[in-house]
């Protein structure tokens, strides 16, 4: 798996990571927005390092990267861990990360949906779990929308602004996405229905 | 880090892990009488790649490992690992390998030095853990010496035939039992 295939949503598109990504990469790791939203992926560092980083995402087993893009211009990263071997075949999302100067513009909706069709429509994964800081209303919005619910809350988890904030556990079944999105999020039309 | 030695009640101690401890513990992780909640019961590890684990946890700076020992002879072990020093926050675990020593109390004791030791010595701010809810066993050790349930993970994992949920806990210096603190801590002319 490792570095993910192109999945098309409404207004992004997630592809497979490029060199050419990294020094926005190493901009949004740096930016303080993104730090107080989540924990980045990796800590800002020279751009051989971040080569170095790609290589090794490459080879990772179990975990894909995918990064995001809108009109052809590269607006985030995503990486979910994918598979579970006591568990049923799930997803969890490690980072959703879409530069700060596009918050507020409908992308990491449009951005979730398509990763998620993927996740369900595509892998037939049977659920899917995240840790949110509980203060970041934008994600907790979209990952209500998408069908997520809370199992859990961590009480003064991550230390910020000179304070703690708490984390909130999330997870979506299977069942919830089909519920929700089955209809009208497919990537192909099932080959009984497609016209000929 | 490997953690120092901890002498509790009843023969229970904590101690530093020994090469023949490790050896014990790859022994442990295959057999079904204490992996029914700890899997998935095959592992890379060997009996000869245990020299390299060891250096491996005695060199990490995001954990602290012991050996539970009852009776002078080594039964299990205990841990906190993945430390994030930023957020004070660390996951604790244990795993008693001597199922034949189930129901006297060797994990409630060993929980309580751990946490101990965490809450006076690394200065932490809160720990973390995840337990079969149906190892009700271990989350009421953890209970004894502060910690409190936060939330219900369904569905984990399957075994034998049915699902088991996870009971997700946390504790914080101020939710262990003040009347428990364990020697030296709880020691007259011990420096606070």
């Amino acid at each position: 798996m490792a570095l993910g295939g192109i999945v098309i949503g409404k207004r992004t598109t997630l592809r497979t990571p490029t060199e050419d990504d990294l020094p926005s990469y190493s901009r949004w790791m740096a930016d303080m927005r993104v730090r107080r939203a989540a924990g980045v992926w990796h800590q800002p560092a020279m751009p051989a390092t971040w080569k170095e980083r790609l290589k090794e995402q490459a080879k990772e087993q179990r975990a894909v990267l995918w990064s995001i893009e809108t009109e052809g211009r590269l607006i985030g990263l995503v990486r979910a861990r994918l598979g579970s071997l006591e568990g049923p075949p799930a997803a969890h999302l490690q980072h959703f990360i879409v530069d700060p100067d596009q918050w507020r513009k409908g992308y990491g909706l449009d951005a979730a949906l398509a990763l998620h069709r993927y996740f369900f429509d595509y892998l037939d994964l049977k659920r899917s779990g995240f840790e949110l800081r509980a203060d970041n209303v934008a994600a907790l919005r979209i990952a209500e929308r998408l069908g997520y619910t809370e199992f859990g809350r961590g009480h003064q988890v991550h230390y910020r602004d000179g304070a703690y904030v708490d984390e909130v556990w999330l997870v979506m079944q299977r069942e919830a996405w089909d519920e929700r999105w089955a209809e009208k999020e497919r990537e192909y039309l099932p080959l009984g229905k497609a016209p000929r | 880090m490997f953690g120092p030695r901890i002498v509790g009640d009843n023969g229970i101690e904590l101690r530093p892990p020994t090469l023949e401890d490790y050896k014990l513990f790859t022994d442990w992780q295959m057999r079904p009488e204490v992996t029914r909640f700890w899997g998935p019961r095959f592992t890379t590890d060997t009996v000869a790649t245990a020299e390299e684990r060891l250096k491996r946890h005695l060199e990490s700076n995001d954990s602290v490992s012991w050996s539970i020992a009852y009776g002078g002879e080594t039964v299990g072990f205990t841990g906190i690992f993945d430390i994030s020093w930023t957020d004070r926050d660390g996951e604790t675990g244990i795993f008693i390998g001597r199922h034949d020593l189930y129901g006297k109390g060797i994990a409630s004791e060993a929980v309580r030095l751990r946490m101990a030791f965490i809450w006076n010595e690394l200065g932490l701010h809160r720990t973390h853990n995840w337990i079969a809810l149906a190892n009700e066993g271990s989350w009421r050790a953890n209970q004894k010496s502060g910690y409190s349930q936060i939330g219900t993970y369904p569905r984990s994992w399957f075994r034998s035939g049915e699902w088991f949920d996870e009971w997700l806990g946390e504790a914080f210096p101020n939710t262990f039992p003040a009347g428990k603190l364990p020697s030296p801590w709880r020691d007259e002319g011990h420096p606070k």
